[in-house]
């Protein structure tokens, strides 16, 4: 088992120009949750930094399934792009070099959503990031049937 | 110097950046119960899943024949393509069976997708596109069954377990409600059914010990009228069939995952349900486990259960019983014949689920032996923990959720059979919700596979056989009254067979294996057969020997 130091140490040993890749390995990104409104509806930002290849987050949290702004910021001095699910159809931008843009998302939960940079092979390079939405199903999606053990 | 940020606008529908007019000719506006009663006398649509309640999936449609068949074309081909990670890539697969209604196609796909086609042309015409978090919980594919339209909507679920009401004319989301808990390991993936003012569906997600029940939805609002969980409780009628003093009924699976049929003078529903859970390891609920197994009819307007039939009690096997239930009348008898994984053909009274006469329909079944008057005896299970057990039909049984045929004037049933067997080594493991619950190591052959397009007629004799060159049939046949029996196989050849003889008359290569139920309409007179082609589902225990086979995603139409 590394420890978190460690980890820090093996993760930079990939990421960056011209090591073994280029952008954030899945899951290896930076974390943060949506902020909620007083109506439900919650937001966040998220954003590409110069010659990062990744999404910053590399894991947005949504505290439970609705309706989530976002704010989305190119802070490269690259053209990329983002695709974004979102219920009814997927949500394109495009993202010219050091622009901000914004978009509005329907996600149900609980899950882990994908979305990337459809832009070259912006994804394969680490411009890929999940919107993960936590919390449980509606009590009335729920089965009849007592707690049950979980992992 | 700070510089200030170029405005890059907000995001909009990713289908924008295509040539889609958004927008389909309001064709399902006055499609309601009344037509879809009399589904078969317009068998220029095909409006719901089966072609008509009854289950047959035979059109009355003959300008297409055992004559000029050969002469079939390619009319138009959609190709559905795909962006992006989504789950289960390796397993998408297109099952649907694409609706019809005057010129305008509804036909869904993997990963939440919904497209309105003309049908005359192939043009898209609109699209809508559900969010399926990649993590969701799919014990054997990414898929899903069809939709059902009726008053200006359209419906389908989703593999996230979401039942949403969507504008026929423009694809966009009218209402939506959860149907099951994703938690739990629940999804969805069936065609949902128009009955009366309501609509019915069903759940998944045996494999990883849920509670299967059967919803009943109000058209309008998505208000939920009942449910029936196809395993009771302790004291409800069954629950003697399961451990008194344990807890194996709150994750006994039964799921009703393919659509039923209907019979409006009975009010009757005919619902098939699915395995046991866990699948293999029957030491932890002993007893027959209603109603796992089973057809359950049900009493549309409450829900309740009139009476029901196991096809394997106990099962220990993963036979599930969820495939159609076709309706058909012999000697002024209303029957019922269903053609089970566990490989014999069943037929029944449907006014009281009394058996008539079983009889096997592939050649190597050794799990047991059920007796023509019905009497069941297991003969090889996986019993002893870590002791392998092989037999015939294998987990996917001798026919799949893909469906029979049958046409009434030749009275023959057209069965897509499979020919393979499995070892299963009882593993047990502890429940835990959301997790797999087996209960065994499977493993299925791959180098002694059999298939074929088999003919029987309903007292199960066996008519004509068109053997697959080494591999099972895994789609459902289709059945017209120009005398021909359409049928695709896993190799990709998609075939059209004489219905009285099982001659081989023409065939098309589609360059993807096959895992649907094709359909067929008229527009302006013209007829045409059409099929969803894309090779996946649970391949490693349908046809694991054809599980390297190319994905496809493409809907091929044809005519003359």
């Amino acid at each position: 088992m590394t420890t978190t130091q460690e980890r820090e140490d093996l993760l930079a040993e990939l990421r960056g120009q011209n090591k073994a890749t280029i952008g954030a390995v899945l899951g290896s990104g930076t974390i943060d949750k949506a902020t909620e409104r007083a109506d439900g509806t919650m937001e966040a930002t998220i954003r590409i930094r110069e010659d990062a290849m990744a999404w910053e987050p590399g894991v947005l949290i949504m505290p439970h399934s609705g309706v989530l702004e976002l704010t989305i910021i190119n802070d490269d001095k690259n053209t990329h792009a983002c695709l974004l699910p979102s219920n009814g159809d997927k949500q394109f931008i495009g993202l010219l070099n050091h622009s901000k843009g914004s978009a509005t998302i329907e996600l149900d939960g609980p899950g882990c959503y994908w979305y990337g940079s459809p832009a070259g092979n912006d994804e394969g390079r680490g411009l890929t990031a999940a919107i993960v939405v936590t919390g449980e199903v509606p009590p009335e999606a729920k089965l009849d049937r007592p707690a049950q053990p979980r992992p | 110097m700070t510089l200030e940020y170029l405005d890059a606008g907000k995001a909009f529908d990713h289908s924008k950046l295509s040539n889609l007019p958004h927008s389909a000719p309001d064709v399902t506006r006055g499609l309601g119960y009344e037509r879809i009663l009399q589904a078969r006398s317009e068998s220029h649509n095909w409006i719901t899943y089966y072609g008509d309640y009854d289950g047959k999936r035979h059109s009355l449609l003959e300008e297409i024949n055992a004559g000029n068949v050969k002469d079939l074309k390619v009319a138009w081909i959609f190709q559905a393509g795909a962006s992006g990670m989504i789950a289960s890539t390796s397993t998408y697969a297109f099952e649907a069976c694409p609706l019809v209604v005057d010129g305008v196609m509804f036909v869904t796909g993997w990963d939440g997708w919904l497209w309105a086609l003309d049908a005359k042309s192939g043009e898209q015409l609109w699209r809508y596109k559900h969010a399926i978090p990649i993590d969701v919980t799919l014990c054997c594919a990414n898929v899903n069954r069809g939709c059902a339209v009726a008053g200006g909507k359209v419906y389908m679920v989703t593999q996230n377990a979401q039942l949403l009401a969507l504008d026929a004319t423009t694809g966009r989301k009218v209402w939506q409600k959860p149907i099951g808990d994703v938690r739990a390991g629940e999804s969805a993936t069936i065609a949902p059914l128009v009955i009366k003012d309501t609509l019915i569906t069903g759940s998944s997600g045996g494999e990883y010990g849920v509670r299967g029940h059967i919803d009943c939805w109000d058209l309008e609002t998505g208000e939920r009228r009942w449910r029936t969980y196809t395993v009771p409780k302790p004291g409800e009628p069954g629950s003697e069939t399961w451990p008194a003093d344990g807890e194996a009924w709150q994750r006994g699976g039964a799921n009703h995952w393919v659509t039923g049929s209907f019979d409006p003078e009975l009010n009757l529903y005919y619902a098939g349900t699915g395995n046991p859970a866990p699948d293999f390891d029957g030491e932890v609920r002993e007893g027959d486990n209603l109603y796992t197994d089973s057809v359950v009819a049900l009493d549309v307007d409450t829900g309740e259960i009139q009476w029901h039939y196991q096809f394997t009690p106990h099962d220990l096997w993963d036979y599930d019983s969820t495939m159609e239930m076709t309706l058909f009348e012999r000697d002024g008898k209303k029957l019922l014949a269903h053609f089970d994984k566990n490989g014999y053909m069943f037929v029944l009274d449907r006014t009281n689920g009394e058996l008539q006469h079983v009889t096997p329909f592939v050649d190597r079944i050794d799990w047991g032996v059920i007796t023509r008057d019905g009497k069941v005896t297991a003969r090889k299970y996986p019993d002893k923990e870590g002791e392998p057990c092989h037999f015939f039909p294998g987990p996917a049984g001798a026919k799949e959720w893909t469906h029979v045929s049958y046409n009434p004037d030749h009275d023959l049933f057209y069965v897509p059979v499979a020919d393979v067997g499995a070892t299963a080594t009882r593993r047990r493991r502890e429940f835990k919700e959301g997790m797999p619950y087996w209960g065994a190591a499977v493993e299925v052959d791959i180098d002694n596979m059999a298939g074929s397009v088999s003919a029987f007629d309903s007292h199960g004799e066996e008519k004509w056989r068109h053997r697959l060159d080494g591999m099972p049939m895994a789609a459902s046949t289709l059945s017209t009254a120009g005398n021909v029996v359409f049928a695709g196989t896993p190799a990709g050849d998609f075939l059209a067979l004489h219905a009285e003889t099982g001659e081989k008359l023409w065939s098309f290569q589609c360059g993807s294996g096959h895992h649907s139920s094709p359909s067929t309409y008229t527009v302006e007179g013209k007829q045409y057969i059409a099929v969803p082609v894309g090779w996946g589902g649970w391949l490693e225990g349908i046809v694991p020997g054809m599980s390297g086979q190319g994905h496809g995603a493409a809907l091929i139409v044809f005519s003359l």
